[in-house]
């Protein structure tokens, strides 16, 4: 255990090359026999799995340090190859030397007035922080213009030109003579150690002939543990096999070459060698065949285990597996707080938070310890206690029968892993972790069941549903990260998205309907009703109601009712989602109700929907997480979602087919229509066959038919939707959950009251299946409506069966298409990540890398955070007005409200929004409800 | 360039096979020869004549780009810009609140100045209104005082936020390209796919399109327009003309299309001038009747051949690599939106707006226009990719993106060969991509690895280097202090 608070970090971690002199001394065995185990199944001395290199079975010890298994970290063993053999990794390398020094004296090709310049520039490079990859790129300069020289300027000696044939052989290009790993290693023996380093390469940590291996360093057992199957065999590591392999070779080359075979034989085995090696070091070098296991799968050697995704450095080095976590079914539970998340009791008992004991607590504990691992009675749950650590780092496992001894035994100084409790700050995560969002700390609610439960208002950023999705709970271990998840990770503080500087929690779905049905025309609730509505909040106070001057009864308003869960000195003006755009707005006489006015906490006009509590559009929301803080929009979000609530189970609220149905009259406007623009097509496709069609500029007669056929179409669609949400009305509960935001739009409606539309693959008309059509239903070449791909139904009215043909492949491209793009845009952020993840910013306000060089010299050219930004503005200017100049601000700032508003850019994003939906087909709005279940 | 090259360029030069192989035992290019200067020659064993004509004969060249590249870019005389004369001219009440704003700065001690821009803001908003010092100090102070709550924290992981709120909105984005917003219909690569275009910095993207606005008479004259649209737009010989092969008569025969001809204003007289300047066919294209006729003067079908494949695919007006040019009217005036893109040219075109004109094509900003005008152009393709798709980011993470792809220079692209391949660390370009090539070559060179980044902190088990992991502070307890 280290000392507390005190660590030991690592400094800088140095890599080098082994020397073979090195591997022999470092080796605890040498290895000579193929054969792993005897007949009685004990490991033969100086075969692969020698004890001597760590050992695998408990209960042996190490013959080199006398270590048991976990203890012995495993020791370095060493082949003696028969022959030196090249290393592939290296081969780029080693021909870059040998074609640039000479083949005789081993000197650099260059002169010594050249040499002498590189060098320099070497060290003023180093002088100026340049950092390996530029070095690496100058000594390949260097190389390069040494290289394919005719005759060495130091001994004048002629060279012949070198070819390598992939992936270990060197060849003589003129005679085609090969040059044996022998010749290649006496070549790299003679480069001096001065024109290594203009090369760059550091002779001290690597000379060039320790690239052509004459000693293999064998790993330790612990590397490549055999495992024992069902049946009694052991199956060997693929390790194991590949240096069995290079033992047997070895050993046959060494023979043969010993007795004086023929030369033939010698050089065959030693190709063999070679390939072994090769393949032991990376068995996916291009050129040659993979070594392949018994039953015919390549084997993994030490290139497969460490690269890729799979591979020891994304897998085990990047990514850490973890104790005291936990993982099931998530739930929803509308009243937790959004900063709570409900444990099941089962996984309470599991995770453990230690506890040092102290004078103060150590009765407490002494309690805790005595209740044992799992106390009987989970009603009220408290809590026990599984491990307790004594001073001397010791583990003793509470169990039910020996915790009485061990509560008598807690001493101070000592910590005991106590179960989770209610408070207790945990991270909650759920995968992907697409942005910081993504893992946040919540508090422990310790409930019966089985799954986890939070607030829907955390849906958003966890990107979570309920069908299935599962979630990861992590406990915290020590004080400093207990204090940094309070500060920086909790829920709360997390409302206001660093990625557009807007809330990214808030009302969600019903919680919308819910405050629409609320504050739409200021609502009348008697004492009961307004009892009913209010009563999840319990520490709020029933305002005083006014009296109904006819009967003398009390009233409560809706908005009245809101009102109550506002600051006190709370103020804001905007237009709600349901705000027509009128060309002249008329304010607080709005005929819709969409003007939003709030003053010293009253709402005094307007609809509150998503645009004012919404998750990402909510000004509300916005404002008071920007100005009262995090804690006092955590209590706004959880009160406004129960009052929302509260207010749509008071009302009542359904939707069901039924709410698509539109009165006769209406299905047949719609449906003459439809034909109207059927007809339409037919006549520009009789135009466009007659060749009287009118070309666009730019365009293909065909494009233009296109082009002018979708606009028909789009239009037909567009009417279809129009005719249908008219007869709908604003009393339709599918409007309105469209119109106030709370969950599907207008043409979601449009297209299960009214049409379906044209169906797209690619964005253009459906056109592939059979020659010049598209279904055998049509004829050939028929270019009209219904052939390529519109549905004139609804999906109430059903679709006809070519119709549902031509639905299912639309759909399916937004299936494939959502498929591709995780997997493109997923691949896009981890090299953006890996790019950018060493950058800070820096005490003097500039953005640097590790090395130090300024990537700005000041943060997003004004050093403000992007999450604390009002909509990517540094500052609100309204804000700042109306505190400096009060209420009188725009009559002293002589401007027309209307050219500021409280209302950024709203006007563009819904232009933006309606564009949008023009162009999108229906599958794209399809995918979300697809997506789920899948898990 | 390969000495083979070299071999055939100085035999082409009338440099006999002995003497050029001679000199391509110590020399690779013709640019190294001449560099070489005739004394090294005659070392090399020839005569002074000889020495002397080889270099007259390869002539002065630059030195190619490969090896001397950085030898060329010193000799490049740059020539002194013209001077820029319009700068933003701050009005009399924005000096006024920027004084007013140095003051309070002062008075408080504070270091971070307030950005011009939230001056300007301010200064816009109270234009109509006439306020006294006492009020604007006011206002300053104010604006202070929330700018300095708004800022960054220290130590804050800017680049792992940023990275993130690109990244994430990544898997809202559709795949598809749809048609150019607006009347011209021009496909242009939208969504992820442009998105992972401009972050991986491609060299030209996958739908290269210019969008040119025009000035003087162009911008509101259609006719005129439209004649610069074709002295844009690139127009070959078979757009406008078909060819006919005469084998009797061994030669081509080149029937002008008069209406497309006209639509394109190209007069006969340009194909023959401009076919007279393409090699193969140099000085043999002349006009008989309607037709032009391109004769051949050694009789061989494969001359044919050569002559028909040099002049089918000739330029005969606008600008290489536009393929199409598109009229459009926004607010009044006329544009030309592009098929393909070659910003160089574009510019030199009469009656084309320079200042505004567009190119999707970042590599090309950054090669005509500087690595400032490159990062600028990152920003906006990528704020108008988001914006399209209805995402809303902000653009200091753009901007972080943008200035770490520009900041030594030149455009670098986000992935293994830019960016996260030019990491100091070795563990973490090992991590990121191509494993094991990247820890052989860090034994080569003895690499050391200091451990400073994130994922080498990661790897080895300890704190990273940001946020609160960035600050290294141990409490020592004073001496009688207890508990």
């Amino acid at each position: 255990m280290t000392i507390r608070g005190i660590t030991k970090r690592i400094g800088s971690i140095k890599f080098s090359c082994v020397s073979p002199e090195e591997i022999r001394k470092m080796s605890a065995t040498k290895i000579i026999t193929a054969d792993t185990y005897d007949d009685e199944g004990y490991p033969i001395d100086m075969g692969l799995m020698d004890p001597h290199m760590g050992v695998i079975e408990p209960g042996l010890r190490c013959k080199t340090c006398g270590c048991k298994v976990d203890e012995c970290p495993g020791h370095f063993g060493h082949i003696d190859l028969a022959m030196p053999v090249i290393h592939v990794g290296f081969i780029k390398d080693i021909k870059m030397l040998l074609e640039s020094t000479c083949c005789q004296c081993g000197r650099l090709m260059l002169s010594e007035d050249q040499i002498q310049a590189r060098r320099e520039s070497m060290d003023k490079m180093e002088e100026l922080g340049g950092g390996t990859i530029e070095v690496k790129n100058f000594s390949k300069e260097t190389a390069k213009d040494a290289s394919g020289k005719g005759i060495c300027p130091y001994c004048g000696c002629e060279q012949i030109k070198i070819k390598l044939d992939k992936p270990t052989t060197f060849r003589e290009v003129e005679d085609n003579h090969k040059l044996t790993p022998k010749e290649v290693r006496e070549r790299l023996e003679r480069i001096p150690d001065d024109d290594l380093v203009t090369l760059g390469i550091d002779p001290s940590t690597c000379r060039p002939e320790w690239m052509v291996l004459t000693a293999l360093a064998v790993p330790p057992v612990t590397v490549r543990p055999s495992i024992t199957l069902d049946s009694g065999d052991r199956s060997e590591d693929d390790l194991t096999h590949k240096l069995v392999d290079v033992l047997r070779i070895n050993q046959r080359l060494r023979e043969n070459r010993d007795a004086g075979a023929p030369q033939l034989i010698v050089e065959d085995l030693w190709e063999l060698l070679q390939y072994h090696v090769t393949t032991y070091f990376d068995n996916q070098t291009s050129g040659i065949p993979p070594a392949r296991h018994r039953s015919g799968r390549p084997l993994k050697t030490l290139t497969q285990r460490l690269k890729g995704k799979e591979g020891r450095f994304r897998s085990n080095l990047s990514g850490k597996r973890v104790n005291f976590s936990a993982r099931t079914v998530i739930s929803p539970d509308p009243l937790l707080s959004i900063n709570e998340v409900g444990v099941p009791i089962f996984a309470a008992r599991e995770l453990t938070v230690p506890v040092h004991v102290n004078e103060h607590n150590i009765a407490k504990i002494r309690e805790m310890v005595a209740r044992g691992p799992a106390p009987p009675n989970d009603n009220p749950y408290l809590p026990g206690v599984n491990y307790v650590i004594r001073s001397d780092g010791r583990r003793i496992r509470v169990t039910e029968r020996n915790c009485a001894d061990v509560s008598e035994g807690i001493d101070i100084d000592y910590t005991v892993e106590r179960q989770l409790v209610d408070g207790d700050v945990v991270l909650f995560n759920r995968q992907p972790s697409l942005h910081r969002m993504s893992m946040m700390a919540h508090r422990v609610r310790i409930m019966p069941g089985r799954t986890f439960r939070f607030n829907l208002c955390v849906c958003p950023p966890y990107n979570a549903d309920f069908d299935g999705d599962e979630m990861n709970l992590h406990v915290l271990q020590s004080d400093e990260a207990r204090a940094e998840a309070r500060i920086l990770m909790q829920v709360q503080e997390n409302i206001l998205s660093p990625r557009y500087g807007g809330p990214i929690i808030g009302a969600i779905h019903d919680h919308i309907t819910g405050a629409y049905f609320l504050t739409h025309n200021n609502p009348r609730f008697d004492r009961f009703e307004a009892a009913n509505v209010m009563f999840k909040l319990s520490d709020i106070e029933m305002p005083a109601p006014f009296i109904d001057e006819a009967t003398g009864e009390p009233y409560w308003t809706g908005k009245q009712l809101f009102s109550t869960v506002l600051p006190a000195d709370f103020r804001t003006t905007f237009k709600s989602n349901i705000c027509q755009n009128c060309s002249v707005c008329r304010k607080e006489e709005c005929e819709y109700d969409a003007y939003v006015k709030i003053r010293d906490g009253q709402l005094l006009c307007g609809t509150i929907d998503v645009k004012g509590i919404g998750n990402s559009k909510g000004k509300i929301l916005d404002r008071i997480a920007r100005d009262y803080g995090s804690d006092r929009a955590a209590q706004f979000i959880n009160q406004v979602t129960r009052i929302a609530l509260g207010a749509l189970m008071n009302h009542g609220f359904s939707t069901g087919i039924g709410d698509e149905d539109i009165p006769a009259e209406a299905a047949l406007q719609i449906s003459n229509h439809s034909q109207e623009c059927i007809d339409k097509v037919t006549d520009l496709v009789q135009s466009y066959q007659d060749g009287t069609l009118a070309q666009m500029p730019g365009r293909s007669l065909r494009e233009t038919l296109e082009v002018e056929v979708m606009q028909v179409l789009g239009k037909a669609r567009d009417e279809a939707g129009r005719i249908a949400g008219k007869h709908l009305g604003m009393t339709n509960p599918a409007v309105i959950m469209a119109k106030a935001g709370a969950r599907g739009s207008m043409l979601n409606l449009s297209q299960m009251a009214g049409c379906v539309g044209q169906q797209a693959v690619r964005g253009e008309r459906l056109s592939r299946g059979y020659w010049d059509r598209t279904l055998p239903h049509f004829e050939k070449g028929d270019l009209g409506a219904y052939a390529r791909g519109f549905c004139s139904n609804s999906y109430k009215s059903g679709l006809s069966p070519t119709e549902f043909f031509f639905h299912a492949m639309g759909g399916r491209e937004g299936l494939v298409d959502t498929a591709v793009r995780t997997s493109r845009s997923g691949y896009m952020q981890r090299r953006l990540v890996s790019a950018l993840e060493d950058l800070k910013l820096t005490s003097d306000g500039t953005v640097r890398n590790t090395i130090g060089t300024v990537v700005q010299f000041r943060y997003g050219e004004d050093g403000v955070d992007p999450a604390r930004t009002v909509r990517g503005k540094a500052i609100d200017l309204d804000d700042l007005f109306a505190e400096v100049l009060g209420d009188r601000a725009d009559e002293l700032l002589h401007i027309d409200t209307k050219d500021i508003g409280g209302d950024y850019g709203s006007l563009e994003k819904d232009e933006m929004e309606y564009i949008e939906e023009d162009e999108s087909e229906d599958y794209d709005d399809l995918d979300m409800d697809y997506d789920g279940g899948g898990e | 360039m390969a000495k083979k090259d070299t071999m055939k360029a100085l035999i082409n030069r009338d440099v006999s096979e002995e003497t050029a192989a001679l000199l391509l035992t110590r020399y690779n290019t013709l640019s190294a020869i001449s560099a070489a200067g005739e004394a090294e020659l005659v070392d090399l064993g020839l005569s002074e004549e000889e020495a002397a004509s080889i270099i007259a004969k390869i002539g002065k060249r630059p030195a190619s780009s490969s090896s001397k590249a950085k030898k060329a870019v010193e000799e490049v005389v740059i020539e002194p810009m013209e001077e820029v004369t319009e700068f933003y001219e701050f009005s009399e009440g924005e000096l006024r609140l920027k004084r007013i704003s140095e003051e309070v700065r002062t008075e408080k001690g504070l270091t971070v100045e307030l950005p011009m821009k939230i001056i300007v803001d301010i200064a816009a908003r109270i234009k109509n209104a006439d306020f006294d010092d006492g009020i604007c100090r006011q206002l300053i102070e104010t604006a202070y005082r929330m700018y300095t709550a708004h800022l960054m924290d220290q130590n804050e992981s800017a680049g792992v936020m940023a990275a993130h709120s690109i990244g994430e909105p990544g898997t809202q984005m559709n795949m598809r390209t749809f048609h150019y917003a607006g009347v011209a219909n021009i496909n242009v690569t939208q969504g992820l796919p442009r998105l992972i275009e401009i972050v991986d910095a491609r060299r030209v993207p996958s739908t290269p399109s210019m969008d040119i606005p025009l000035t003087g008479i162009a911008a509101e004259d259609e006719n005129v327009a439209r004649h610069v649209a074709s002295n844009i737009e690139m127009t070959s010989l078979l757009d406008i003309a078909s060819i006919e092969t005469d084998i009797t008569n061994m030669r081509l025969i080149i029937n002008p299309d008069v209406r497309k001809m006209e639509s394109k204003g190209i007069r006969p007289d340009d194909i023959v001038e401009r076919l007279n300047k393409v090699k193969a066919v140099r000085g043999m294209v002349e006009m008989v009747g309607f037709d032009i006729v391109v004769s051949s003067d050694e009789p061989s079908y494969k001359k044919l051949q050569v002559m028909y494949d040099a002049i089918k695919g000739a330029k005969i007006k606008g600008i290489d690599g536009i393929t199409r040019a598109v009229l459009s009217k926004t607010e009044g005036s006329w544009k030309i939106v592009t098929e393909g893109s070659n910003l160089k040219e574009v510019l030199k075109v009469e009656g084309v707006d320079a200042e505004n004109v567009m190119t999707n094509s970042i590599l090309e900003v950054a090669d005509v226009l500087g690595i400032e005008a490159a990062r600028n152009s990152i920003i906006h393709e990528a704020m108008g990719t988001l914006g399209e798709a209805g995402l809303d980011v902000d653009i200091r993470h753009i901007m972080l993106v943008a200035d770490l792809m520009t900041n030594d220079g030149y455009v670098k692209a986000i992935g293994r060969h830019g960016v996260s391949g030019k990491k100091s660390s070795v563990l973490a370009r090992a991590a990121f991509e191509i494993t094991a090539a990247h820890l052989l070559h860090a034994a080569m060179v003895g690499e050391v690895d200091h451990l400073e980044g994130v994922t080498e902190n990661i790897i080895v088990g300890q704190p990273v280097t940001l946020g609160t992991g960035a600050v290294n502070l141990i409490y020592t307890p004073r001496k009688g202090d207890k508990e």
